[in-house]
C-alpha cells in the first residue's frame, strides 16, 4: 500500500526527538495545499502516537502508517481546513 | 575644526553620573539596584514597594537571569562556534538575545502560545531565530509545556551538538543571580526592615533566590508567591495546575502561595497604571492584587511589603486592548 501512495512533499526527520518530528511536520502540514500528501520518516517509536495524534488535531487524513523499527514511516493528506493548534 | 572635533581622552564610564562605556555595564547589582517605589494610592493603607525591574537595560528582570545564565555557561564550557537555544515566554528571551548579539552568538528562541507580538517582532529585531510553539505541541504529552519540549529536543537531537541550551527552569544560574543580586538589593533598600517578599510563580528563579537570601537575613520575613489560574493568560507565570514544576524551585522558602485570576490582575494593572502612572505588565498586576488582598487568615500583618514588578506594559498593548472595552476612545 505504502509503495503505492504518491506523495507531494518529504520530510526526513531521522536523528530528531520528540517533539521536534511533529513540529516541523506541523510547520510541512501548514505550508501544504489541501489534499497534498507529506511523507513523513522519523527515528522516534514515539511517532507512533504523536503523528497520529497531531493528524487528528489539525484535520488532517493518515493515509498509511509504516512501523520498520529503527524508523517510523507515515504519509499524511492535508485537510480542507486549518484546525486550531499547531499552526 | 578638526582640533574642536578630536577629544583629548575617551571618557570612561561613571556610575554616578550615569555614564558608561557598554550597555552591560547597567545590569542591577547592590551598587546599582533598580528602583523600589512606594504604592501610595492603590493600598494606601499598606507600606508597600514595587522594584521596578523593567528600568533594567534591556527592559525586564531577565536581564539579570540571562547574564547569570551566559556567564555560568562560560565558565564551565566554550560558547565559540554554539547557537544558544532557550524556551521563553519573551523577557529571558530578548534578554539573552541582546546578550547573544553583544558577544556575536546566533540563538534561537521557542516561545510558547499566548506571547505577544510585540515580544516576538522584537526578538527578531535583535537577530534570534523565533520558533512559535503551541503549548500542546506533544499532542499524547502533556502538561502544557511545548515550548520547553521543543528547546530540550533542539539541544539534544542529531546536531544538538552545535547548539548549547541555558535551560532557565533547571540552571542553578538563575536562581544565583536574583541571590546575589536582587535579594541584596532589597536588603539594602529596605534597610533590612522588609517583612514580606512578593513574587510571581514562572521560572522561580526570582521567588527562591530573593526567598532564601531574605530568609537567611531573617527567617521570620514571610515569601508569597503568586500563582495565575489554570489557563491563564498574563505570560511570565505558570499555573502549577497545568505545568510543570521548574526543577529550581525550593518550595521550603515558601510561605504562601497566592492565586490571582486574569480579571483581578487586569483590573490592579489598570489601577497601577491610572492611579500610580506606573506603566506596568500585567503580571506586575497579579503579584500587587496579591499583596493587596484582604487579610482573610491568621496570617501577620503583612508589614513593609516588597513586590517585584517584572517588566512594563509596552510588550502587551495587544493584551490590555481585551480589558479596555470603549474606555478610552471618543465619547460622541
Amino acid at each position: 500500500m505504502s509503495d503505492a501512495i504518491t506523495f507531494d512533499e518529504r520530510l526526513d526527520t531521522s536523528g530528531l526527538l520528540c517533539p521536534l518530528p511533529v513540529y516541523k511536520a506541523g510547520l510541512v502540514l501548514g505550508r501544504l495545499e489541501a489534499g497534498k500528501v507529506l511523507h513523513l520518516i522519523t527515528t522516534d517509536p514515539g511517532s507512533l502516537e504523536d503523528i497520529p495524534a497531531l493528524a487528528r488535531q489539525r484535520g488532517d487524513e493518515l493515509l498509511d502508517v509504516e512501523d520498520r523499527g529503527a524508523t517510523q514511516l507515515f504519509w499524511l493528506k492535508k485537510g480542507p481546513t486549518e484546525r486550531d493548534g499547531h499552526k | 575644526m578638526t582640533t574642536f572635533l578630536k577629544r583629548q581622552q575617551q571618557l570612561g564610564t561613571d556610575r554616578h553620573v550615569r555614564r558608561y562605556d557598554d550597555i552591560r555595564q547597567l545590569l542591577p547589582d547592590v551598587d546599582q539596584p533598580t528602583p523600589i517605589v512606594r504604592l501610595n494610592r492603590v493600598a494606601p493603607e499598606l507600606d508597600l514597594y514595587l522594584k521596578l525591574e523593567w528600568l533594567n537595560p534591556f527592559g525586564s528582570i531577565k536581564d539579570r537571569t540571562a547574564s547569570y545564565l551566559l556567564a555560568g555557561l562560560a565558565r564551565r564550557s566554550s560558547l565559540q562556534h554554539k547557537q544558544l537555544v532557550e524556551a521563553s515566554s519573551g523577557n529571558t528571551a530578548i534578554a539573552l538575545a541582546a546578550l547573544a548579539a553583544l558577544e556575536g552568538l546566533p540563538i534561537t528562541i521557542t516561545i510558547p502560545d499566548g506571547v505577544p507580538e510585540e515580544k516576538r517582532i522584537v526578538l527578531r529585531m535583535l537577530g534570534a531565530e523565533v520558533w512559535e510553539t503551541p503549548d500542546d505541541l506533544c499532542p499524547v504529552d502533556n502538561p502544557r509545556d511545548g515550548a520547553i519540549a521543543l528547546a530540550r529536543s533542539i539541544a539534544q537531537s542529531a546536531g544538538g551538538e552545535d547548539y548549547i541550551w541555558p535551560d532557565q527552569y533547571s540552571s542553578p544560574d538563575n536562581v544565583k543571580a536574583h541571590y546575589e543580586t536582587t535579594g541584596p538589593e532589597i536588603w539594602r533598600q529596605t534597610e533590612g526592615q522588609i517583612r514580606t517578599f512578593v513574587a510571581g510563580f514562572g521560572t522561580c528563579g526570582t521567588i527562591t533566590g530573593v526567598g532564601r537570601f531574605l530568609k537567611e537575613q531573617d527567617r521570620s520575613i514571610r515569601v508569597v508567591a503568586v500563582e495565575p489560574q489554570k489557563g491563564h493568560r498574563p505570560p511570565g507565570l505558570k499555573s502549577f495546575a497545568e505545568a510543570k514544576e521548574p526543577d529550581i524551585l525550593d518550595r521550603s522558602v515558601i510561605d504562601e502561595v497566592v492565586t490571582v485570576d486574569d480579571d483581578l490582575a487586569y483590573g490592579m494593572t489598570k489601577r497601577l497604571y491610572r492611579e500610580e502612572g506606573l506603566i506596568v505588565g500585567p503580571s506586575t498586576g497579579a503579584i500587587v492584587a496579591a499583596a493587596t488582598q484582604p487579610d482573610t487568615s491568621d496570617v501577620p500583618a503583612p508589614g513593609l511589603t516588597v513586590g517585584i514588578s517584572p517588566d512594563s506594559g509596552f510588550k502587551y498593548a495587544s493584551f490590555f486592548i481585551d480589558h479596555l472595552g470603549d474606555e478610552g476612545l471618543p465619547r460622541i
